[in-house]
């Protein structure tokens, strides 16, 4: 996706001081680079940090951007960055053990119906057995609906990488589903 | 096409991130194979589920208060100046004259015999013979070619 002209004027009144143009600029991404932030952080609270320091820095660096490419992206990557620099700071601070261990109590299953706060664990559980760049990859493209150069875009990697993990984290998250979650896969 | 190599390509056709020229050829094997078929159906009903998983997982969006006090703090704060303008890159002027360089450098080697030299002479011909020894680390034994400036063998040993 492409820059378009509205946001292109918006971009050139912020940069020439009219701050108060920066949130019709960010705001029609505002509940997209949240639900980013959740799925890559997997912490609400966290995951607001993370799209403030996104926004943030989308405001500092407004200057540096080109565009000739996509704003959205260009934000998406920039939250992408910093989920990722968190979760690894995240899991040196903790550990692998203590992260296992809320994997653990994160995959805890009740035996009443389905809610949807345990809908909301099971598609976690799914998505906690990819790498970290798997579900980059997986989130953009199939949670947000970005396409593959988009991702690739606001990954800042190839559009092939983004193919190879994309393949990979669909077949994990297949294996588990037929595996463990038989109920996601008949859509009862 | 087997279908080892469908199976491998089946997680992009159920999304659709296949060329459409690649998709059909896919396609077509799995409309005759009935293990791929089912296969593919899973990754798609996959996909499905988990798509609809996460709109019903809404993630908690911020108060409006709190968009607007978060925004009013953004744009309190400084913004770095303006990079250049899209057509003057440092970089990109840095890395072609070192490109430039080390390319003349490469052809002045090059050609340093047949253009540069200082009394304006032709280069001097290469050996008319050309010798190529052999020697065997076991037996010590040495065979010598002699060949040529057109490295035909002379029949000399």
């Amino acid at each position: 996706m492409r820059m378009n002209e509205t946001e292109k004027e918006l971009v050139e009144m912020v940069l020439s001081g009219r701050s108060e143009a920066f949130e019709p600029l960010v705001t029609p991404y505002r509940q997209p680079l949240l639900a980013i932030a959740y799925r890559l952080t997997r912490d609400l609270e966290e995951a607001k940090e993370v799209a403030q320091e996104a926004l943030l820095r989308a405001y500092k660096y407004l200057g540096r951007y080109d565009t000739s490419r996509s704003f959205r992206n260009w934000l998406f990557q920039i939250a992408a960055n910093e989920a990722r620099d968190r979760v690894r700071k995240r899991m040196r601070e903790a550990g692998a053990v203590e992260e296992a261990g809320r994997e653990s109590a994160r995959s805890k299953d009740p035996d009443s119906g389905r809610s949807s706060r345990e809908f909301r664990s099971d598609l976690e559980n799914c998505l906690s057995v990819l790498s970290p760049r798997e579900r980059e990859v997986f989130v953009l493209r199939d949670l947000e609906d970005l396409d593959i150069k988009e991702t690739a875009g606001a990954l800042g990697i190839s559009s092939i990488s983004v193919r190879v993990h994309l393949s990979s984290a669909r077949r994990k998250i297949r294996d588990v589903i037929v595996a463990k979650y038989p109920h996601l896969q008949e859509g009862s | 096409m087997t279908c080892a190599k469908v199976k491998k390509s089946l997680p992009l056709l159920a999304g659709d991130d296949i060329p459409a020229r690649r998709a059909r050829r896919l396609l077509a094997h799995v409309d005759g194979c009935p293990l791929c078929r089912k296969e593919l159906d899973e990754y798609r009903a996959t996909l499905v589920r988990v798509k609809a998983a996460a709109r019903e997982d809404r993630v908690e969006d911020w108060s409006d208060p709190e968009w607007k006090g978060l925004l009013a703090r953004i744009t309190a704060g400084k913004m770095e100046k303006r990079s250049p303008a899209p057509g003057f890159r440092p970089r990109w002027a840095m890395a072609s004259g070192l490109a430039a360089v080390i390319l003349l450098a490469v052809l002045t080697l090059v050609f340093r015999n047949s253009i540069f030299r200082p009394d304006g002479t032709a280069p001097a011909p290469g050996p008319e013979v050309v010798s190529v020894t052999m020697v065997s680390q076991e037996t010590g034994l040495q065979v010598v070619w002699f060949l040529n400036k057109n490295f035909e063998w002379k029949g000399d040993k």
